[in-house]
């Protein structure tokens, strides 16, 4: 009698133990059988997404496609909403960083052309209404709504949705940027690693690094354009480049400003008694 | 399921031109538009077009029309979305091999 009613309560222990078992396969099967139904056999399809989603290449072309169709109509108010959708953090990073990747990539097509035609617009526009560059390092994020003065006046979804730039004017004055002067000019002969370097800081009037430059670096037969900003980590009015020995090279702002000729690496002599080539850092600034 | 598709939908969140919005795809078709307006290439729109869907890009931009008509867009911007579905009705992509 109390040996089968060991067996019996045996007999339970087993059967519980089992039931623990198939409840534990059957949660990771059905788990696993939600992944694969969520993820490969009816995936999530995102529908009337904004442009801030797309990724980054298509990101990309819709910045060139604002840029070219602004070349064509001319409408800031109209540019600077549409880059506002992309959700850039900097639209006008993006664009300058956009700019300089075309251009070491060749730019076949004359593409960055239209995205520093933008920039300068952007930034003409920013100074005529500020006075300063200061304004260009961050555009406005807020989540204020309203209209944008002349842009997409007659289209009520956009207008309610995007973010205006109530501080840019529908036709950006004429207003001329405070011209870039060269502040100081030093021979670098102490860092072999900046041999050759031409490195080159904008400042604003109020002493703020300016991104987004364009300068023209240029010599006998040849020239290259180079933005401030693309090395952060050097400061986002920075912007370097590497000459070749015994050449003479000019440089000059788009936007205007001081233009310097016969820039070359310097001879740095040695200990003993040799040279080697060094570097150049030129600081400039707006008045 | 709620894993998958809520909490984490997988690489799908980088999304195309297909999934935009019809007033973001009508904004689209007008900057092809605006591009087309002065550069005149109208194998470059036809690319740029395309990217929408699978249909044919005339009808895309076609659909852009009605839309930004509806939403009364200005008479200049429905003139050029019309001159650029015009463009692509009747242009047709040289053949290959093809010397003038």
């Amino acid at each position: 009698m109390t040996r089968e009613r060991r067996r019996t309560r045996k007999d339970n222990n087993t059967d519980t133990g089992n039931g623990n078992l198939y409840l534990l396969t059957g949660l990771i099967i059905g788990l696993l059988l939600g992944l694969v139904i969520s993820w490969v056999i009816a995936p999530i399809k995102f529908v009337d997404t904004a442009p801030n989603s797309l990724r980054s290449s298509l990101k990309d072309e819709y910045r060139l496609l604002i840029a070219t169709a602004y070349h064509s109509n001319d409408n800031l108010p109209r540019a600077l909403a549409r880059l506002e959708l992309l959700g850039d953090p900097s639209p006008i990073l993006a664009l300058t960083t956009q700019a300089q990747v075309l251009l070491k990539s060749g730019d076949i097509n004359g593409k960055a052309f239209y995205l520093a035609f933008l920039i300068d617009a952007i930034k003409n526009a920013s100074v005529s209404q500020s006075g300063t560059t200061s304004s260009l390092i961050e555009l406005p994020t807020d989540n204020n709504t309203g209209t944008i003065d002349g842009a997409f006046t007659k289209t009520p979804l956009l207008d309610s949705t995007i973010t205006p730039f109530s501080h840019l004017s529908d036709t950006p004055s004429a207003t001329q940027i405070p011209k870039i002067i060269l502040k100081s000019q030093q021979n670098i002969c102490d860092s072999p690693e900046e041999a050759l370097l031409l490195m080159i800081d904008v400042f604003d009037a109020s002493n703020q690094p300016i991104p987004g430059v364009e300068i023209i670096i240029s010599w006998a037969n040849g020239e290259e354009h180079i933005f401030t900003g693309l090395q952060p980590e050097n400061g986002v009015g920075y912007a370097d480049y590497l000459m070749s020995p015994k050449i003479n090279y000019g440089i000059r702002f788009v936007s205007g400003g001081v233009s310097i000729a016969n820039l070359a690496a310097p001879d740095c002599p040695n200990s003993q008694g040799a040279t080697r080539m060094g570097g150049l850092k030129l600081v400039f600034q707006q008045p | 399921m709620v894993y998958g598709w809520v909490l984490h939908p997988g690489a799908n969140r980088d999304t195309s031109l297909v999934s935009l919005r019809y007033d973001y795809r009508t904004d689209f078709v007008l900057m092809v538009a605006e591009t087309y307006s002065s550069e005149g290439n109208t194998a470059q729109a036809v690319r740029q077009i395309a990217q929408l869907g699978p249909e044919s890009p005339v009808n895309y931009v076609i659909q852009a029309l009605a839309y930004a008509a509806q939403m009364r867009y200005s008479s200049v911007d429905l003139i050029l979305i019309q001159n650029l579905s015009n463009a692509l009705q009747t242009w047709s992509p040289m053949p290959e091999g093809f010397v003038p």
